[in-house]
């Protein structure tokens, strides 16, 4: 069983339910396997690799011969998740990374399963249902994840006629249901961050818009079962919130704030005040002004939450029909964000935002 | 309570300096911290600079005007409210002063000679009190206004307030303030129960002593201007009990027009509404711009009677100011 991307946020945690599963040797390709090997299972392999070099996979032709020959199972998690990279790193990972990986699948004599993980926001700059049988795009992109994603979507579908895969689109993964841990920091969380310093003065967005954020746990739960025993190729499975577990971004914003002032008392007396939803205009008219001005500390804030927050000008509700009947039958579902959303933002607060205090 | 008397802005003057170089001049003499051409795409074209002129000079003048036009007999002033935003304007002195500092003062009673007073002497306001109002920044003559109307309603023997404002940065000093180009100037205007006009429907303010140390909270003050404001403004409109739909114009402090473009897309009002002559040919001159321009927008014939006007104006400290007027 290969997984790429294994140290990755989603990746770790779906290698230690596979792990757990004893069903086969876990192999994780890695581009630093020493420095991997110390955060995952004893019992799974690592393999020094990289998806980004072709479909050699970065591995001799020996190794790459003996894996292709043994492989039954293939989890492609890994990705360039930052949202603001150039197009062309972007596509560099996303896409001639998937590229590589379904080539090497087609030399895999016993593949059995291959998961694809992409994201619910291939959607793009489209508004209102977005289903799982729905292509995006068709109003353009919000950012270069986005847009690099859903081409690598077209990839995968073209070979999803000769290969044996199924496609799992995440929603935006913010930490531990139980505990907030985060262990791989995004767009979400450098926004509530610059929140909490008071440099976040407007949000482009309307108080009803939902948001669709997923705890980890969750999302390696739901992978895990989909890919291991409900299994179906050429399937689209969104792994998200949806409608009964999203929270509207007014909501939101009123449980940053009040985690805030729960975790850091002090943080009050800073009189920094909720930021303000505008329309998207008014938004890209406070961005301009900051750029012509030329202060590096709000463009760095405005640059830092563009690329996620223009997502939220563009409301929408992401359907995850196919993925709820197969899941509901295993009792898997996602929280509702707020029940702990606040954990998320007092573990942000706690370790602040990962780093040594 | 204060409700229950109509108190307004009877008539209002200003001054401001007629030297007005513009931001190519300013820039060139290394009266700006950026370049020209970004406070230029901010809708500013000069400033008014004093030259000669104290700020309570200036203020002088403009109570001199106010006088005049009214025909107003000085004991008819029952109290001056002196608004100062920069804490030199508070003082008598504030230039020249060596080294460039703000305050130049050559003898410790030098820290007791007040504006107020000397405009009561100059001006033979003899059955006036006088108090000043600061440490609001730009907001400081809002709060004149709010106080006038309060002791007005409470104190039957007060006609007649006077307020006035004046600021003049020290020599030499920039002419750019966070993005925004700074002018002399002054105004003055008499606060009466039963006014023939801009009665004064509703004030509100919100100070938020955290941001007191603004050199250093400049990027958490921009932060925080536009989300307060909109909620101020919204404040201020419910106590008004109106909503922007009625409001026929708004009358700005003269800080960037693509700042109040911004603001204006947070409330959701039409560019059509904002009073924007004076942003580009005055400049933001501290504490006095909404009465420049709440002047000039009457002298134009912009304003009906029963208008409803809102003003509304940020200051250092930080303190967010807005009121509703019925012209």
């Amino acid at each position: 069983m290969l997984v790429t991307g294994g140290t990755g946020t989603l990746g770790r945690e779906l290698v230690a339910r596979l792990d757990r599963d004893r069903r086969a040797t876990v192999v994780v390709l890695t581009r630093h396997p020493a420095a991997a090997a110390a955060g995952l299972p004893p019992d799974v392999r690592t393999l020094a690799g990289d998806v980004r070099v072709g479909g050699a996979l970065g591995l001799s032709p020996v190794t790459r011969h003996e894996l292709a020959s043994q492989v039954t199972d293939i989890l492609h998690c890994a990705a360039e998740t930052t949202f603001h990279r150039p197009l062309a790193e972007a596509r560099a990972a996303n896409v001639d990374g998937t590229r590589a990986v379904l080539d090497f699948a087609r030399d895999c004599a016993h593949l059995e399963r291959l998961a694809c993980f992409s994201t619910v926001y291939v959607a793009g700059r489209t508004t209102g249902c977005f289903t799982e049988e729905d292509i995006g795009g068709a109003d353009g992109f919000v950012n270069s994840y986005e847009q690099s994603k859903a081409e690598m979507e077209t990839v995968v579908r073209d070979a999803m006629a000769t290969l044996p895969i199924a496609l799992y689109r995440l929603s935006t993964i913010i930490g531990q249901s139980s505990t907030g841990a985060v262990t791989g920091f995004n767009a979400v969380h450098h926004a509530l961050r610059l929140l909490y310093q008071g440099l976040a003065p407007m949000v482009p967005g309307s108080e009803s818009a939902l948001v669709d954020l997923i705890p980890v746990d969750f999302a390696a739960d739901a992978a895990h079962h989909l890919f291991g025993h409900d299994f179906t190729p050429g399937g689209t499975f969104h792994l998200c919130s949806g409608l009964p577990s999203s929270a509207t971004l007014g909501a939101l914003l009123d449980a940053t704030m009040a985690a805030f002032e729960r975790h850091r008392p002090a943080w009050r007396k800073r009189s920094i005040v909720r930021p303000a939803l505008v329309k998207l205009e008014t938004y890209e008219l406070f961005v301009r002004s900051v750029e012509e001005a030329g202060n590096e500390v709000l463009l760095q804030a405005t640059r830092a939450v563009q690329a996620f927050a223009y997502q939220l000008a563009y409301p929408k509700v992401f359907d995850g029909r196919n993925a709820n009947a197969a899941l509901g039958a295993a009792g898997i579902q996602a929280p509702p964000v707020l029940d702990y959303y606040d954990r998320v933002v007092r573990w942000c607060i706690e370790t602040n935002w990962g780093a040594p205090t | 309570m204060t409700g229950a008397i109509d108190v307004g802005i009877d008539a209002l003057t200003y001054w401001v300096p007629e030297h007005a170089p513009t931001l190519a001049e300013l820039e060139q003499a290394g009266a700006l911290r950026g370049p020209a051409s970004t406070l230029a795409s901010f809708g500013f074209e000069r400033a008014r600079v004093a030259r000669s002129e104290s700020h309570v000079d200036m203020a002088a003048h403009a109570v001199r005007a106010l006088l005049e036009e009214t025909g107003t007999a000085p004991d008819e002033i029952d109290l001056v409210l002196y608004a100062g935003a920069l804490t030199s304007s508070t003082t008598m002195e504030c230039a020249p002063a060596p080294n460039g500092a703000v305050l130049h003062m050559r003898d410790l009673m030098d820290f007791f000679k007040y504006p107020a007073s000397r405009l009561q002497s100059e001006f033979d306001l003899t059955s006036a009190t006088v108090a000043g109002v600061d440490q609001q920044g730009c907001a400081a003559i809002f709060s004149a206004i709010r106080l006038a109307r309060a002791t007005l309603c409470a104190e039957p023997d007060v006609r007649t307030v006077l307020c006035v404002s004046a600021d003049r940065l020290p020599h030499g000093s920039s002419r750019e303030v966070v993005y925004n180009l700074v002018s002399d100037g002054a105004c003055a205007m008499l606060v009466r129960r039963g006014a023939a006009r801009n009665r004064i429907v509703a004030t509100h303010q919100v100070t938020k002593g955290a941001f007191w140390d603004s050199g250093s909270l400049e990027n958490e003050i921009i932060a925080a201007y536009f989300p307060t404001a909109r909620t101020v403004i919204e404040d201020t409109l419910r106590k008004a009990g109106v909503t922007l739909d009625d409001i026929a114009w708004v009358i700005p402090h003269n800080v960037s027009l693509r700042s109040w473009e911004i603001l204006l897309g947070l409330i959701g009002c039409p560019r059509e509404k904002l009073f924007t002559r004076n942003i580009g040919r005055i400049g933001h001159t501290i504490a006095a711009d909404n009465f420049i321009n709440l002047r000039d927008a009457t002298d134009a014939g912009l304003l009906r009677k029963g208008d409803l006007l809102l003003l509304f104006t940020f200051g250092y400290g930080l303190n967010w100011s807005c009121m509703v007027l019925e012209h």
